[in-house]
């Protein structure tokens, strides 16, 4: 680095200083990002949230029409909760894969924001299950 | 067979354990016969690998399901062309690549760098060693590709998604650029090791850095490519962390690539470029460690995986070393000359390099913000599309404007009135183009209209800077505007070839904004002879078709489409049914409009029992520019890369003739 009072150094101090400004303006309006939750610790969050687990029951009903309805259960235990969700299906959808999901949980019954279904795993560089 | 397989590995890491230690030991107390010994280690380390590799391929290709490794990502019913591509289908074949193209790497590189020194590559063969032999111990000690179980009746089949000739490309491509990473920054430590502080490291690797930098962002396009026409949900990047693995070491070293400029035109920012070739490395093994330890999913689940504590460790040993290592030759890093002005080549060059870093360290944030929160609340937390869509925006946009700023700024110090003649033409056809898109429209989204303006801004620069160069070439005489145009280029190869690279940089941004700002997306249900109207396309469903087709059974929705009363022929998107593999996916039908650049995306979302469709059409304008974006990028990455006899004669000159005198 060049020596006492380069510009250079005050640009990199200027230019640290203007990122970490925008990131915590960004931070501070938008939050800390959407927390990822198991059934299990669905309760007590009114808000919105992902929910992460394994697609259990038989999934029934018309993702395009009334909803799709299936359960989620916590990835190693067997608390679980229903949800019922509109919008593409991802291929790799069946019982027993790990899903995400968002949405808000309302009355008992988890109601998917539409089209955020996304299957977790296997992605394209995990070796199948 | 697995037995040699095992023993090769076992050669390997043997080799590469030696090649390091003796190669410290001979670079220490220079001893010329051990240094030479320690390479010759590392060449048979890449001899006894390339046995492995073999062998797992004919394993592969005789279906030989007693390696565990074959039943698990192969089946019979596997074209044999996939069933080899399942090399890299899973976590020990693609460590196994890894490792082969490391090794082929650093042979390569030893052999021709020459021009780094002697001292140096003695330096260099054991920081190669190091690292290869990380990737030796996991394939020998952790993660064997060639563990054996009793043979079952079939395999387990591969992941349809990967059942696509993309797999031959994308992931072979994205690790000659992860692993080509490692070449520049084998060397800086090389030089650091040695102290031989000056940019010869950095001519020295210059192809190799640029050819790793250049397959990884191939490699991208085309697995966004992939993503686009396999995946079937209608985009060709979603900032998964997979993705944005690859994302991270490229931006890293597209930062690298400009800021060694300076070092070796002005003998400026010698730490800085260090710092970035370590993390540009640091995020290629991060990227693989992200890609294949499972840590993703959560902090619990990376514990599982067998892999993860190592990669993990040896992150940090490369970061703590390295960084130990520069702070021990800082002494040595003084720059020779400084900054003089906050308007020159040089200053630009730092602001490009400052947001190119932030951004890539933004989507780091991104990516490791589940774990953080897991880590310190106790509950995961993630960020999505917004939070990474506003970085690209606020820090993608400035860069985009100074890719046209940056390369027509003078060094040292820039006057601002030459500044403004030398912009006063692209500035005019930018706020022209701006204006003339908000008259058609297209203000619906300001992001778009302010990334075409920049776009045009850029475009307009290198068009100038082709046709100043060209103008000034002719009228040296001798040559027609034709051979002008192309003597320019085959004399400064690395200046006209990172121009065409910029325009690639420009039709990419082209084509993102026009296909995520201006695309619309329609839903319907259609039951036999229904239509729908997209973007002033009608779309008729005529029925369902299937039949059977060698692995899979495949269905087909047939839709025929219209615009204005013209019949633009049949599409079929459908479904495919694996049988080996029990899965679904999904087959969606593309219409370019080679005229347009725009695309009309068909998927089958909901194939029903009644017979109807559910049917999601996305017109996505533009989006063809990404790909043509792909064919310029490497047609500039060629310029750049192409051996040049007069650059070549000029090196010479200034460093063997230094050589001789010292």
């Amino acid at each position: 680095m060049p020596g006492k009072r380069s510009p250079a150094r005050l640009i990199v101090a200027l230019s640290v200083a203007a990122v970490l400004a925008v990131f915590l303006l960004y931070t501070s309006i938008a939050g800390g990002g959407t927390p990822s939750l198991q059934p299990s610790q669905l309760a007590g969050h009114a808000g919105r949230v992902s929910l992460v687990g394994i697609v259990a029951g038989q999934p029934s009903g018309d993702a395009h029409a009334a909803g799709l309805h299936f359960l989620i259960r916590d990835r190693h235990a067997m608390t679980s909760v229903p949800v019922v969700y509109k919008g593409s299906v991802p291929d790799m959808f069946k019982t027993g894969r790990e899903v995400v999901v968002d949405g808000k949980l309302r009355h008992g019954m988890f109601v998917a924001v539409p089209g955020t279904l996304v299957t977790k795993c296997p992605s394209k560089y995990t070796p199948k299950k | 067979m697995p037995d040699l397989g095992r023993a090769a590995l076992v050669t390997s890491f043997l080799l590469l354990v030696y090649a390091s230690a003796a190669g410290a030991f001979a670079a220490w107390h220079g001893r010329r016969r051990l240094a030479e010994s320690a390479q010759n280690a590392l060449i048979a380390a890449f001899g006894s690998t390339a046995v492995a590799v073999v062998i797992l391929l004919t394993a592969l290709a005789r279906h030989d399901f007693s390696y565990t490794y074959v039943a698990q990502h192969t089946s019979r019913e596997l074209p044999l062309g996939y069933t080899l591509t399942a090399f890299w289908g899973g976590q020990e074949g693609s460590l196994l690549l890894w490792l082969f193209v490391l090794c082929g790497y650093s042979v390569a590189a030893v052999l021709t760098a020459r021009r780094a020194g002697r001292e140096v590559i003695a330096w260099v063969v054991p920081v190669l060693g190091v690292v290869a032999s990380f990737f030796a111990f996991l394939l020998v000690f952790v993660a064997s590709p060639f563990a054996t179980q009793a043979a079952p009746a079939d395999g387990a089949g591969l992941n349809p998604s990967l059942q696509n000739p993309y797999m031959a490309v994308h992931p072979p491509l994205l690790y000659l650029g992860y692993v080509g990473l490692t070449v520049p920054f084998a060397f800086a430590m090389g030089a650091l090791l040695a102290r031989r502080t000056d940019e010869r490291w950095i001519v020295a690797t210059r192809r190799w850095t640029l050819a790793a930098w250049a397959f990884l962002g191939v490699g991208q396009l085309l697995g966004a490519h992939w993503a686009y026409v396999e995946i079937g949900w209608g985009g060709y990047y979603a900032w998964d962390p997979v993705e944005n693995a690859a994302l991270m070491p490229w931006l890293a070293a597209t930062a690298f690539l400009h800021s060694v400029m300076i070092q070796e035109k002005r003998g400026m920012l010698k730490v800085w470029n260090v710092l970035l070739v370590v993390l540009a490395f640091c995020l290629s093994i991060f990227g693989t460690f992200l890609t294949r330890s499972g840590i993703i999913q959560s902090i619990h689940s990376f514990t599982q995986s067998s892999i993860g504590p190592w990669f993990l460790g040896f992150i940090c040993f490369v970061t703590a070393a390295s960084l130990a290592l520069v702070f021990s030759r800082l002494p040595l890093l003084r720059a020779k000359t400084r900054l003089e002005s906050l308007v020159s080549r040089e200053a630009t060059f730092l602001y490009n390099n400052l947001l190119l870093v932030a951004l890539a360290l933004t989507i780091l944030w991104g990516v490791i913000y589940p774990l953080l929160s897991e880590a310190v609340t106790g509950e995961a937390a993630t960020v999505s599309k917004p939070y990474y869509n506003f970085f690209l925006h606020s820090f993608g946009l400035p860069l985009l404007l100074l890719m046209g700023i940056g390369p027509l700024v003078a060094w040292r110090r820039a006057s601002l009135r030459a500044l403004g003649k030398t912009f006063l033409w692209p500035t005019a056809a930018a706020l022209t183009a701006g204006v003339a898109l908000l008259a058609a429209g297209a203000g619906s989204s300001r992001i778009g209209v302010i990334a075409y303006t920049f776009s045009v801004f850029v475009l307009a620069t290198i068009v100038l800077e082709f046709a100043r160069g060209t103008t000034a070439r002719k009228a040296l005489g001798g040559v027609g505007w034709g051979g002008a145009f192309t003597s320019l280029v085959a004399r400064n190869r690395r200046r006209y070839g990172g121009y065409v690279v910029h325009a690639a940089v420009v039709l990419l941004a082209i084509g993102v904004a026009g296909s995520s700002a201006y695309q619309t997306v329609r839903e319907t249900r259609l039951h036999p002879g229904d239509s729908m109207t997209v973007a002033g396309n009608r779309l008729v469903f005529r029925g369902f078709e299937s039949s059977l087709a060698g692995n899979h059974r495949a269905i087909r929705a047939n839709v025929d489409v219209y615009r204005g009363g013209e019949y633009l022929g049949r599409y079929r998107p459908g479904k495919n049914q694996y049988f080996a593999e029990d899965q679904v996916s999904n087959e969606v039908s593309i219409r370019h409009d080679l005229l347009t650049g725009g695309d009309l995306f068909m998927i089958a979302d909901q194939v029903n029992t009644d017979g109807s469709v559910d049917l999601k059409v996305l017109q996505k304008p533009l989006v063809n520019l990404i790909w043509l974006a792909g064919l310029v990028f490497v047609g500039g990455s060629l310029i750049a890369l192409w051996p040049d006899a007069r650059e070549e004669r000029r090196l010479a000159e200034r460093y063997e003739g230094v050589t001789v005198r010292a």
